[in-house]
């Protein structure tokens, strides 16, 4: 796939290129600020745009802000975010939505699951990282309901919003599938969520609603 | 007039006529002279007073009075002069006209104005009364017949009214006292002083005749009473009523006379009543021991009851201010009241109370009262009116407000100390806060970054080996390491207490010494403390290990670990060289400690190892 890469340290985005290269990705584009990510976005068009959430100009969430003009721009365009560390405020907006991943750094070094994550970003999925994901599913404030979730519902929670399939789940925590699936029940229900087939976008729609 | 009728009495006295004794003229002009020539001070010092004219009057009417004597006594000698027995015939009754000058000063005094307009009535009747009495008396002279029951009465109904002028004359002092102002009500005192010292006198002259002494010396102090006193506490009254503290004086005056009353009356009560069973020895011993018993109680309560009486101002404002400390004492008032109860006792809404402020010299102003502890000056009272009256009180109040100023300086003191170090911890923190984020930066976008750059390097060169050679298992392995590397960066990089510390205090500690590369005596049994103070042992721990490591050169760490009475106390010693002085670490671990509340002690001396302790209150 083409992917553009917005990154300001050339160690991570060299050695970034170099190891999607060797996997046989095309890196057609990178950009080192955020106004000309997407000045780049814009004219490459690529499969996929992995933007790191701290870029000049200011240092803050300049990748982020970028990353919601390039989807205001296109709705389904496949982003996948890259942070230094947990950092919930910037792109819960995006969260919810398909064909958007959001991971730690650190994750790259684990090559197989990152490119499984940016399979599914850019098939429409999503790809949360579980400490985000823990971030996000942690209750933070009184009568949230998430608080009213097991901790093994919150488990099997952040394994769907990571983008897993009940199958998945059911292997990551050595359960039986259809416990897995008594589990999404028993939260779809404490979380008043009507039963619908794409539950993944729905939980992640709900996350979206209750951080917002 | 006071010099012609002395001149026409020297001519009498010593001219032909020779009247009286050649003695009197002297006596009387110099008993007259010193009121007429206070009317002269006066009346060079403040020329718009009516004052002194009314002075000068008291002095005039007697001279006025002795010549038309003088002259009428020329009539019983060889040589009379015109009209000497007409005079003669009047002479015995002119006496009331001396007091003329005295009622005058009397309803004038101290400012010059009646009290009021019906008071012109009791100024116009004095002449009248004096008139009568001259009238009647001379009648009763020129007569010389046997005075009828109608003389009698008529004589006593003129003296009645005379002496009602007098009284009336007198009493507007005591109106004049009710409804005066500060000013009036003091100059009234010097004239009441003035007034009380005639008493005093009198008694004592009584006791000077009682022992022998001729009786005439009654009259003589009666009248020194009168031309001296009375003019001389006038005069000061106008010119200097500041000059000393009246009230203080009159007070203890008063007291003394009504004391000795009281003491020669039990003096005598008990003569009389032991004497008649005891031999008179024993009858004045008794007497003499019961007096001395009674006269020091009675003295204080006489004084205090006075001193509402004559002075209430500054006994109410030493009672109020006493009652204030005693509260203050009790716990039930704020010494830092004083400046408002001062300002109330001493009647003065503009008083200040200035403290000096901790390092800084405090400038008095020029007309401030100094507050001293020692040598040095503390404070100062700073009067919103002043005058020599209200200097006087506010130095006495300030005398019995020592120790609520004290107290409120010292508190004040205490409180700047702390603030100052509250806000130089808080900068501190600021510092320490702002020093933090500056390395969770570079930690991220420098050391992590390079980290997970290099692991991404590693694994570039880990898909050219063939998965089955044993360097790429182990290339697998280092990346693991870099990410917990990574991983642990970013935990303290975020502020978060290192991951370890989620399996306890003890846990975590044990993880920390096993990465020492010397050996270290860990005692440290399972505990359960708060978060912060748990992080805050935990990094002051790994600080201590690490400047043991860098610096002491020891070859041994001991490290304890406990809890008693609710406070976490961690011990970490070296046997290094010791000598470890305050420099940014021990500081900062400092700054940390204390403000988790905790206290931070550096034993370290030279030779002899360093021994560094942590204590933080933690209840659980």
């Amino acid at each position: 796939m083409r992917i553009v890469i917005g990154e300001d340290s050339a160690l991570f985005r060299e050695g970034l290129s170099r190891l999607l290269t060797e996997n046989g990705h095309d890196v057609t584009g990178t950009a080192e600020t955020a106004d000309a990510l997407v000045d780049v976005v814009r004219a490459l068009d690529p499969d996929l745009t992995i933007i790191d959430v701290r870029m000049p100009p200011t240092m803050t969430d300049d990748g982020a802000r970028a990353a919601a003009t390039l989807r205001a721009e296109r709705p389904d365009r496949p982003i996948l975010m890259l942070s230094q560390h947990i950092e919930t405020r910037n792109v819960v907006g995006l969260v919810g939505t398909g064909g958007f991943g959001y991971l730690l750094k650190d994750r790259v070094l684990r090559v197989g699951d990152f490119l499984d994550a940016m399979r599914r970003v850019v098939d429409g999925g999503s790809a949360l990282d579980p400490a985000i994901v823990a971030a996000l599913v942690t209750p933070t404030r009184a009568g949230d309901p998430l608080a009213a979730l097991s901790a093994r519902e919150r488990e099997v929670l952040a394994l769907v919003a990571e983008g897993r399939s009940n199958g998945a789940i059911a292997a990551q925590l050595v359960l039986a599938e259809r416990t897995v699936e008594s589990h999404m029940r028993s939260i779809f229900q404490k979380l008043r969520i009507a039963d619908a087939p794409d539950t993944h976008r729905r939980v992640l729609a709900v996350l979206t609603q209750l951080r917002q | 007039m006071f010099v012609a009728a002395a001149a026409v009495r020297a001519v009498l006295a010593y001219g032909p006529p020779s009247v009286g004794s050649p003695a009197d003229w002297p006596v009387t002009t110099v008993l007259l002279l010193p009121a007429f020539l206070l009317s002269w001070l006066v009346v060079v010092r403040v020329p718009a007073s009516p004052i002194a004219p009314a002075l000068a009057l008291t002095a005039t009417m007697p001279a006025l009075v002795f010549t038309v004597e003088d002259w009428g006594a020329s009539a019983r000698t060889s040589r009379p002069w015109p009209w000497a027995s007409a005079l003669d015939a009047i002479a015995d009754g002119t006496w009331p006209w001396i007091f003329l000058g005295f009622v005058t000063l009397v309803l004038l005094f101290p400012d010059g104005l009646l009290p009021g307009r019906l008071w012109r009535w009791v100024w116009a009747a004095t002449p009248v009364a004096a008139a009568l009495v001259t009238l009647v008396v001379s009648r009763e002279g020129a007569a010389r017949t046997s005075p009828t029951p109608l003389r009698v009465v008529l004589i006593v109904v003129v003296f009645g009214a005379f002496l009602a002028t007098l009284l009336a004359a007198a009493s507007s002092l005591v109106v004049r006292y009710r409804r005066g102002d500060e000013l009036t009500r003091q100059r009234l005192r010097w004239l009441m002083a003035a007034a009380v010292a005639v008493p005093i006198l009198l008694a004592a002259s009584w006791l000077a005749t009682a022992l022998g002494v001729p009786g005439t010396l009654a009259y003589t102090w009666f009248l020194v009473a009168m031309l001296f006193l009375v003019p001389g506490a006038i005069t000061v009254a106008i010119l200097r009523h500041d000059l000393f503290d009246i009230d203080r004086l009159l007070g203890a005056t008063v007291s003394w006379l009504v004391t000795t009353l009281i003491s020669a009356s039990v003096f005598a009560v008990v003569v009389l009543v032991v004497g008649g069973y005891f031999p008179d020895r024993v009858g004045i011993t008794t007497a003499a021991f019961v007096t001395a018993l009674v006269l020091l109680p009675l003295y204080h309560w006489i004084h205090r009851a006075i001193g509402r009486l004559v002075d209430p101002d500054r006994t109410v404002a030493l009672a109020r201010i006493r009652a204030f400390v005693r509260r203050v004492r009790d716990g039930e008032a704020e010494p830092e009241e004083i400046e408002s109860v001062l300002r109330s006792a001493l009647d003065d809404p503009g008083l200040r109370v200035l403290l000096r402020r901790p390092g800084a010299e405090l400038a008095v102003p020029d007309d401030a009262i100094p507050l001293q502890t020692g040598d040095s000056v503390v404070g100062a009272l700073i009067l919103g009116t002043t005058s020599a009256r209200r200097v006087r009180r506010a130095r006495e109040a300030a005398v019995e407000a020592r120790l609520p100023i004290e107290v409120s300086r010292l508190r004040l003191e205490l409180r700047e100390a702390l603030a100052e170090v509250r806000s130089s911890r808080a900068r501190l923190m600021d510092e320490v806060n702002a020093e933090r984020q500056r390395l969770e930066r570079d930690l991220h976008d420098g050391a992590q970054q390079r980290l997970i750059a290099i692991g991404m390097r590693v694994r570039s060169v880990q898909y050219q080996l063939s998965p089955g050679v044993p360097a790429y298992r182990e290339l697998d392995e280092v990346v693991e390491t870099l990410e917990h590397t990574v991983a642990e960066l970013r935990r303290i990089a975020h502020g978060v207490r290192p991951s370890r510390l989620d399996d306890g205090l003890a846990v975590a500690l044990r993880d920390l010494v096993a990465d020492s590369t010397l050996p270290v005596d860990l005692v440290v049994p399972e505990l359960e403390v708060g978060e912060s103070a748990a992080t805050t042992v935990y990094f002051t721990v790994g600080e201590a290990i690490a400047n043991a490591l860098k610096h002491a050169r020891a070859t041994r760490i001991s490290i304890s670990v406990g809890v008693t009475d609710q406070v976490l106390r961690a011990v970490v010693r070296d046997d290094g060289v010791g000598g470890a002085r305050e420099g940014f670490g021990l500081t900062s671990l400092r700054d940390r400690v204390a403000s988790v509340g905790g206290e931070f002690t550096v034993d370290s001396p030279p030779g002899a190892g360093t021994s560094i302790t942590v204590e933080i209150p933690c209840a659980s």
